[in-house]
Order: structure tokens, then C-alpha cells, then sequence
């Protein structure tokens, strides 16, 4: 229950930031989101505290299924790879790049 | 007969382009690129052929990666189906990268390995038999191609650019969450041994459909599909070629495999899927007449497309299932082809803005040639590719009014051929725009430094170079050879739309 709840405030939180104009707000919210589906990820494996999953350590009754927990390594690692790409993103450019001309010369069309 | 292969040797449609992205980072001399750059998607494409004689003995060739057994291991899956997208996708991304070579822009840092990276993620998901593999494979086909975004296009693309990074990474992690329901309700993310899953419970039907949800998105299905012609048409021409090949497909691929082996009684939200494939197909066709620029039509017309490929899915009959899969084939040709012109002539004349580009016809006759050729194939007029595209939707419709839904049926009926007059007039308002008028006066010539010069007067002896023009010209002749040698080609593509229906056979290869 507590899992679903946390999920269920990140995700607002995700989604109203996501809906800000400003880029950085917008990571923010994607990074809140990726978290909710990181959650949601382990949520489907057993969420309860297990055991190892190393067979000399303990049996496979008490393991825990490593199985979500690779698949949330895997997403952590894409996710921030891309969070850091987008925040370079918001960092050069100016407010509105659709109109606005840049000091090198370059143009939109 | 074709020589037996291991089929250990699948991973090496990923591992070839990888291992010349990582080369390419260290070596950085002229002929080494140029060579990886060809070479990689030539080798892909000869596999592919190989691949592809070789499924006519055996339908289905499985891998599992590391020999862990049955279930526990990330398969690597080839049939036909797989092995038809691998060989347009590596026909597409030559012709592209010949181009990007000829305007100069794959000698921008990185681009050369960006693009191989591209590749290997492309090929890796098209052959992964594993949702979760599938995610990962994805975003490595994503992430070259925000860096690509960022490299090359206009000023335009660092705004574009986010919006693509916001739509692609939101739709990853719906996906992301997709595969999470799935693994969930059904305790297994392979594919294979989902297969049925869909018809047998409600629950994984509902965590398949998230994870649909997320691929239309990014296949660009109506009403999700409006980045796409906003935001491919600010990268530069040639980079819009290779991802309107490579993203969007490799989405469609994903959808009719995962429909084609979960859902084996058909899917429960058929009715919303046929609602929505009918709208994409008329707002793409529609929205063509409203554009400024002929690339934005381009993107325009890839989203009608993207309704007509996903057509065959919804009638989901062997007939329309082949008819989807030809029409794949045909749009990626197709397509390259067009924007490979349309970029030729706007890395000649500075602009591919319809109020400044006029009086081509005189000027260009063979480019515009080439342009009206592959405006005809989209339209669906011979003698071209898009003639059998049509002909065969409509087909697998009237066989769906005679012996099936006949709602369903003429829905379809109509929507093809009122989406094809609207093509038509939404691409002639293009042509008329591009071809006749005014001769030009103006134009804005290549600039090393700014991309392009100022405004100045056109010389006479300023025309686009033959070989700008080799690559798009190339996809046309290629779709004209599909026109004229379809009776070659079909068996392929019917049995590649076998293969995918026969879930039994694929579940039979890869779990065993």
C-alpha cells in the first residue's frame, strides 16, 4: 500500500511539473516520474524484504526475485544518462528558441 | 540450399555496428570512417538476405544469449518478418549516410559513431524476443538520435530538441512501466512464453495494452502523433531520412509482434485500435495541405502512413497482414527517397520553406522528377511502389466486407481511398508551390559557420549536384523495381506475414 501511495504522489508531482514551460522544472518532473516507474517496477516483483538471491547463501524459498530489481538498475542508469543530456539541454540556448535568433547567426529555416 | 549458421551468431547484427560506433571513436582518419559507415550496414544487409533465404527452410531462428535455459534467457529472435525489416532498414541507412557523407555532415565529431550506434540499437530491437530487452534496445536507438538532434538541422532543432528528449523519455518510462504490469501480472517479460497471455487474461491484456500505449507514441498513431511533424523536420534532411526509417518502424514492428503472439483470439480493444488507425490515416493525409515547409508535409505524410501500416494489424488477416507488411516496405523506400531529394535541394537553394523555393520544374527538372515519383507513391499511382501498398489494403478490406466485419470493412474501404485524395491534394499544393511560379531569384548558399549564408542572388550556374542527388534517386529506382517486380518480392513478404501469425512455431523455436 505504501509503495502504490508513494507512486501515486510522484507521479502528480511528475505530471504537474512536467506541465511547467521552464526546462528544468520539466527534468525535475521526468525524474519524479522515472522514480514512480522505478517503484512501480519493484512493486512487481515480491516487495516485502527477502533473502539474497544467491544460491550459497540462502535457499530458494527465502530468495528475493532479482529479476525487477535488474530491470531498476538498467532504467536508473538510462534515465540519468538522459537527465543529464536534458539539463545540458536547458542550459545552453536561450528561453525561446523557436523565434529567437541566436548570437552565432545561425537561423531556423 | 543455404549453408546452416549457428544461431549464436545473431547477436552479431549489434555487435558489428558497435563494435565500428567504438572504433570510430578513437580512429578518426577520413578512409577508416568512411569505410565502417558503408561497411556496417552493407554486412547487415547481406546477413539480412542471407537470413531471409534461410527462413524459407526454417521459420524461426532462436538464440539464447549466455546459454541460460528456456525462459530465464534474453532471446535473440529471427523470421522473416525480422529478417525483411533488418535488410529496408540497412538499405535506408546506406542511402542516408551516403547522403549525410555528401553534404558533409557526418564529418561533425561523433556523428560517424552516433549513427553506427543508431544502427546497433535498431537491429538489436528488432531482434530481441524480450519486452524488457526490448526497452533497453530502444533507448539505445534514442539516444544517438538526441545527440544527432543536437548535431545537425537548423536553429530550430535545440528547441525541437527538447521536445523530442520530453516525448521520447515520457513514453519510455510508460513503457518502462508497461513491461513492470506485465512482469507483474503474468511473471515473465519473453515473449514467447507470453504468447496467448493477452486472450487469457483480462489483467496482462490491460499491462499489454500500456505497453502498446507506449509504442504508438512513438510509432506516431493519431491522437498522439503530433511531435512527429513538428519535430523531425528541424533536424537536417538527411538525419529526418534515417529516422523516419529506423524510429517510428521499429515501433510499428514492436506492435505487430506483440499483438501477433499475445493476443491470439485477436485483441479485446480492437474497436478503439480501428477507431484510431482510421483517424491517423485521414488527419496524416489532411493535415499535408496545411504545411510550410516540404518536409513538415513529408512528416505529415509519414503519420498517414504510419495508420496505413498499422491497418494491416487491425484487419488482421493473412491478407492484410501481407499488405501491412508490404506497405512498411514501400513507405520506408519511399520516404527516404522524397527527403533525401528535399534535402538535396535545400542544401543547394538554403531553404526548404515553400514561399521561398519556386519554378523548380524548369530549372531541376530531374530532381523534381524524382520528387514527383515518390509524391506518386505515396499517392498510390503506378508505376510505383504505393500502387501494390494500396491495392493490397484495400483488398484485405473488401475481403473484410465479403467475409468478415463488413463495418470494419468499408470503414477501411473509405478511409484508404478518401486519404488518398486527400494526399493528393495535399501534395500537389506542394508541387505546385515547388514546381511552377516565378523563377527564383534569391537564394542562401551553404555556410560553413552559420549553416546558411544571407539572402543573395541565385547564378544560373547554381543546381543541384548529381551526385546530391544519387542517393534519393537511388530509393525511387528502388521503388519503381518494386512496382515492376513485385511478383519477386511478395512470396517473401507472404511469408514473413505467416511467420508472424504463426505464433505456435515461434514459441515452438525459442522456449522450446
Amino acid at each position: 500500500m505504501i509503495l502504490a501511495l508513494t507512486v501515486a504522489v510522484l507521479v502528480t508531482g511528475g505530471v504537474y511539473l512536467l506541465l511547467q514551460r521552464s526546462m528544468v522544472r520539466a527534468v525535475f518532473g521526468m525524474t519524479l516520474l522515472s522514480h514512480a516507474a522505478n517503484f512501480t517496477l519493484l512493486a512487481a516483483g515480491v516487495p516485502g524484504w527477502r533473502a539474497e538471491p544467491l544460491t550459497d547463501v540462502s535457499s530458494r524459498a527465502e530468495m528475493a526475485d532479482p529479476l525487477p530489481q535488474a530491470f531498476v538498475l538498467t532504467a536508473i542508469v538510462i534515465t540519468m544518462a538522459v537527465t543529464i543530456f536534458m539539463l545540458t539541454l536547458a542550459v545552453i540556448g536561450r528561453r525561446d528558441d523557436m523565434t529567437e535568433h541566436p548570437e552565432t547567426g545561425e537561423t531556423h529555416d | 540450399m543455404i549453408p546452416a549458421v549457428s544461431p549464436s551468431l545473431l547477436p552479431m547484427f549489434v555487435v558489428v555496428p558497435l563494435l565500428g560506433a567504438a572504433a570510430l571513436v578513437i580512429v578518426r582518419r577520413r578512409p577508416a570512417e568512411v569505410a565502417v559507415m558503408l561497411g556496417a550496414p552493407a554486412l547487415v544487409a547481406v546477413g539480412a538476405l542471407w537470413l531471409l533465404a534461410f527462413h524459407r527452410d526454417v521459420p524461426v531462428l532462436s538464440h539464447a544469449v549466455g546459454d541460460f535455459s528456456d525462459v530465464l534467457a534474453i532471446p535473440f529472435v529471427s523470421d522473416s518478418l525480422s529478417a525483411v525489416m533488418l535488410l529496408v532498414t540497412a538499405i535506408s541507412t546506406l542511402a542516408a549516410t551516403v547522403f549525410l557523407m555528401l553534404t558533409g555532415e557526418s564529418r561533425y565529431r561523433f556523428v560517424p559513431p552516433l549513427l553506427l550506434l543508431l544502427s546497433a540499437g535498431v537491429n538489436g530491437a528488432l531482434l530481441t524476443g524480450d519486452l524488457f530487452n526490448l526497452f533497453v534496445w530502444v533507448e539505445v536507438m534514442l539516444m544517438p538520435s538526441y545527440a544527432l538532434i543536437a548535431l545537425t538541422g537548423t536553429w530550430r532543432r535545440l528547441g525541437i530538441g527538447r521536445l523530442f528528449v520530453l516525448v521520447n523519455l515520457l513514453t519510455s518510462t510508460v513503457l518502462l512501466i508497461g513491461v513492470g504490469f506485465v512482469y507483474g501480472t503474468a511473471g515473465t517479460v519473453t515473449l514467447a512464453a507470453l504468447a496467448g497471455a493477452g486472450s487469457e487474461n483480462p489483467v496482462t491484456a490491460a499491462a499489454l495494452a500500456v505497453v502498446l500505449l507506449a509504442l504508438a507514441v512513438k510509432g506516431g498513431m493519431v491522437p498522439v502523433h503530433s511531435w512527429l511533424p513538428r519535430a523531425y523536420p528541424a533536424t537536417s534532411a538527411g538525419i529526418m531520412a534515417l529516422f523516419s526509417a529506423l524510429h517510428t518502424k521499429v515501433a510499428l514492428y514492436a506492435i505487430y509482434r506483440i499483438v501477433a503472439v499475445a493476443f491470439e483470439d485477436g485483441l479485446p480493444f480492437l474497436g478503439v485500435l480501428a477507431v484510431l488507425v482510421l483517424a491517423t490515416i485521414l488527419v496524416g493525409a489532411f493535415s499535408t495541405a496545411g504545411a510550410t515547409r516540404v518536409r513538415t508535409a513529408m512528416g505529415h505524410q509519414m503519420v498517414a502512413g504510419v495508420g496505413h501500416i498499422l491497418l494491416g494489424l487491425v484487419l488482421l488477416t493473412e491478407l492484410s497482414v501481407t499488405a501491412g507488411i508490404l506497405y512498411l516496405v514501400h513507405h520506408v523506400i519511399t520516404m527516404s527517397s522524397l527527403l533525401l531529394t528535399t534535402g538535396a535541394l535545400e542544401q543547394t537553394y538554403g531553404s526548404g520553406r515553400l514561399d521561398r523555393l519556386s519554378g523548380l520544374a524548369r530549372r531541376e527538372p530531374w530532381v523534381m522528377a524524382v520528387l514527383a515519383l515518390g509524391m506518386f507513391s505515396l499517392v498510390g499511382l503506378p508505376p510505383t511502389s504505393g500502387l501494390w501498398g494500396k491495392v493490397g489494403l484495400l483488398q484485405a478490406s473488401s475481403e473484410q466486407v465479403t467475409s468478415g466485419d463488413a463495418l470494419l470493412g468499408w470503414a477501411a474501404l473509405i478511409a484508404v481511398i478518401v486519404a488518398s485524395v486527400g494526399s493528393l491534394l495535399g501534395l500537389q499544393r506542394v508541387w505546385r508551390r515547388l514546381a511552377w511560379g516565378e523563377d527564383m531569384t534569391m537564394y542562401r548558399p551553404d555556410d560553413p559557420t552559420t549553416g546558411r549564408g544571407e539572402d543573395q542572388p541565385l547564378p544560373d550556374d547554381v543546381l543541384v549536384p548529381r551526385r546530391l542527388l544519387a542517393p534519393g534517386a537511388a530509393m525511387i529506382v528502388l521503388s519503381l523495381a518494386l512496382f515492376a517486380g513485385i511478383g519477386g518480392v511478395l512470396p517473401s513478404i507472404d511469408v514473413a506475414a505467416t511467420d508472424l501469425l504463426d505464433a505456435e512455431a515461434y514459441v515452438e523455436a525459442v522456449i522450446g
